[in-house]
């Protein structure tokens, strides 16, 4: 059952998103017995919606809105509408996210302290620690059901991509070999069943065995009493009173009309491109640069991790579509080791794509075609894969800006997405697509390969974290430094990037920041 | 009815051993006759067969089967018919130009490729080889039997029981 809350009732907490960020919050706030109104963009997906289809799942839940690629990368060529690739519904990129549920390490939070100075990178540390983190952390791990340690859950079994990756990297040298930490059920947990090693974890888990807001989170918060999730729901704008605070939130039903929702506090988790989005499109006389962007921080420092794909074509075969698609990573590179030419480190993660994805991914330049490209598919399932997930620095121009005349279906402004690599992304990314080839060669292989990056999956960055308000948008609890009751509570406000797959680290923030709102609302700050 | 896709491609091993000796096909290429084409493909010979060149220079994977070229092309001609003629017009003379003949009829499969690399970033090209990219690869019938791809393995139970962990690595 869920509650049902008027447009008018300026009690409840709005939160715009119902992800990783999104979904987490509302669920705490609701066990907190504070009552929510999610605002979901898309649309509300059942189990049997769930395919192993890579096209077709795609085509279901993307966000397909138009968006325009910039900046001098490869994507602003192969996918010029699609820099990112999130999901439109009621769960968020959750529902397709893999699983991979690393902490960051305790220097990613001070990397400018670090490493100091880089020319070109607009560095800072987080306001807060590892330490300050860490408890967030072991009940984001319980939350989400991660193996490992705060759950007692054993780790995955080596998948036969995993094991051929892992015994080259041994021979490569490589000791830390795991195949977690996972948010993926080992045993039945949380009400959810164990994996089935059915592969198409990108697509979707048809079994509920790997966390998703979609089937834990949202319905759990529904069934409080305390929360209402509005699918269809596109948020507009946020609006405030003459004192700056803000009011509620305008946005678009399903039907395309526009409805007004009062809030006492405001919470956006619209993943990196549409916080900041929404946040600009905010704007007013009192405001003109857009919501919470005094700092003129809002929409910068986007950050993509650093990132490429390398396959080995094995002398047997593989079946790497076979059992999850992601568990099994190598740290031994996450460390800070400025002697290897780049500050920051990188995760080798397994990775298995399907044929379809495959053939559309390998190289998707316009002269990605031809025999080189066939006679790997022709071997598709001798092919064991690698992903690399690297420190990506922020640069101030990297970000989300809106089209002076491009509108979308709502009559907003179009998000331009514009990245460039700085130089240490470079390195970085070289020194990982040289490795993980060591690692396949090492194995055997007959033949290796680089594949480019793949439209976005992590997207931080872009309502950065600082401890002055100069220097980025929110402080260490996610509140805008400019407006009391607007929080930011996704990976927009990742002040750095890590080595590390960001939605673990998002949901420890949002299981805090969730604390943290009700203290104040129960001490009346709020 | 759909047709056994086993029967109608060669399976896998069986190509592995045919390639060997010579299978490759060069230059024009004759319609399979009756296998299942698509209409159009049997109402307009002529233009399948510069498609199916076509396609098969961008993905050429002898094993499979002409219809699978063909049958995804049909929605872009459809929508684009004016853009894929003039597209295979100019192509032709280029090849003339080049070779004296018709693309399809130049033999040798690194001049036809590299007259394509020519054309590449064109609309008329990149519209093919998009529509192939996906009609050819994400067609079931093709996944198992010529990439030992399995497809969805949810209503199966998955790979717990049946394989994911399988691999004894033997080569070394
Ligand atoms: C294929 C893939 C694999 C991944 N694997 C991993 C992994 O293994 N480990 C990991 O840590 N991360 C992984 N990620 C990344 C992970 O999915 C994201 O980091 C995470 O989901 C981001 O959470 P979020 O709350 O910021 O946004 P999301 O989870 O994307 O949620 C944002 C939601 O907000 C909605 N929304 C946006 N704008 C509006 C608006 N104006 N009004 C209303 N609703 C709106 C969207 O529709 C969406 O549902 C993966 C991503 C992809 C694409
Ligand atoms: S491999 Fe496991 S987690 Fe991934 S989709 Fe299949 S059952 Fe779910």
């Amino acid at each position: 059952m869920s509650g049902k809350f008027s447009h008018d009732d300026d009690s409840v907490v709005v939160i715009v998103g119902s992800g990783a960020g999104g979904g987490t919050l509302a669920h705490a706030l609701a066990k907190r017995g504070i009552n929510s109104v999610v605002l979901e963009a898309g649309k509300r997906y059942r189990m049997e919606d769930i395919e192993n289809d890579e096209w077709e799942m795609f085509k279901k839940i993307s966000w397909l809105d138009e968006r325009i690629t910039a900046g001098p990368r490869q994507l602003t060529e192969t996918f010029p509408n699609l820099p990112a690739w999130i999901v439109k519904g009621v769960g968020g990129s959750t529902i397709h996210w893999a699983g991979v549920a690393l902490r960051f390490q305790p220097h990613e939070f001070r990397l400018h302290s670090e490493a100091g100075d880089i020319a070109g990178a607009n560095l800072l540390d987080w306001p807060i620690s590892y330490e300050e983190l860490e408890p967030y952390y072991v009940q984001a791990e319980r939350h989400m059901g991660v193996t490992g340690e705060s759950t007692g859950m054993p780790y995955h079994q080596w998948n036969n991509n995993f094991k051929v990756l892992a015994e080259g990297a041994k021979r490569v040298g490589y000791q830390k070999l795991r195949a977690g930490p996972m948010a993926i059920n080992t045993q039945a947990y949380d009400d959810r069943p164990q994996c089935m090693q059915a592969g198409f974890c990108m697509q979707g888990c048809r079994f509920g065995a790997k966390w998703s807001t979609m089937y834990t989170d949202i319905p759990r918060a529904e069934a409080s009493g305390h929360c209402e999730v509005r699918p269809n729901a596109m948020a507009l704008q946020i609006e405030h009173d003459a004192n700056g605070r803000a009011t509620g939130v305008v946005y678009a039903d399903g039907e395309g009309n526009l409805q007004r929702q009062k809030a006492r506090v405001v919470c956006v988790a619209g993943n990196s491109i549409e916080s900041p989005r929404l946040l600009l499109n905010s704007h007013s006389s009192l405001f003109p640069d857009g919501l919470a962007n005094s700092s003129g921080q809002v929409g910068r420092n986007y950050m993509t991790h650093a990132t490429a794909c390398v396959f080995g074509v094995m002398p047997k075969p593989v079946h790497m579509h076979r059992g999850t698609t992601f568990a099994g990573i190598i740290s031994d590179e996450a460390r800070l080791d400025r002697s290897r030419g780049f500050v920051g480190g990188y995760t080798l993660e397994v990775m298995s794509l399907g044929v379809p994805f495959f053939a559309k991914f390998m190289d998707p330049s316009n002269g990605g075609w031809g025999r080189d490209i066939t006679s790997a598919l022709d071997k598709y399932d001798h092919l064991s894969g690698v992903w690399i997930c690297g420190e990506d620095l922020p640069m101030e121009d990297n970000g989300i800006t809106l089209h002076d005349t491009r509108k979308d279906q709502y009559g907003l402004p179009v998000p331009i997405v514009y990245k460039g690599d700085h130089p240490n992304d470079e390195v970085l990314r070289r020194h990982g697509q040289a490795q993980a080839t060591k690692c396949y060669e090492a194995v055997g292989a007959e033949r290796t390969f680089l594949v480019p990056d793949f439209p976005t999956s992590h997207n931080v960055g872009t309502n950065r974290m600082s401890a002055r308000a100069a220097d980025g948008v929110v402080n260490k609890w996610g509140q805008t430094h400019d407006i009391d009751n607007l929080f930011v509570s996704d990976g927009s406000q990742f002040t750095t990037s890590g080595a590390e797959n960001p939605t673990l680290t998002i949901v420890a923030l949002a299981l805090r920041q969730a604390e943290h709102i009700a203290e104040r609302m129960q001490r009346r700050e709020l | 009815m759909k047709p056994d896709p086993r029967a109608t491609i060669l399976s896998r091993r069986r190509f592995l051993t045919l390639s060997g000796q010579g299978a490759l096909l060069a230059g024009g290429l004759a319609l399979s006759a009756g296998a299942w084409l698509p209409r159009w493909a049997l109402a307009e010979p002529d233009l399948a067969s510069r498609l199916l060149r076509m396609g098969r220079d961008i993905y050429p994977h002898e094993a499979i089967a002409d219809r699978y070229y063909l049958e995804p092309l049909q929605p872009l001609l459809e929508e684009q018919r004016e853009m894929i003629d003039a597209g295979l017009a100019a192509l032709d003379r280029r090849a003339r130009a080049t070779h004296g003949r018709d693309y399809v009829a130049i033999e040798d499969e690194r001049e036809r490729v590299a007259l394509l690399r020519e054309i590449e970033d064109g609309e008329f090209f990149q519209s093919v080889r998009n529509t192939l990219v996906v009609g050819l690869y994400d067609n079931p019938e093709l996944w198992e039997p010529h990439f030992g791809y399995e497809g969805s393995s949810w209503e199966k139970g998955g790979y717990l029981n049946r394989g994911f962990n399988d691999l004894v690595i033997d080569w070394l």
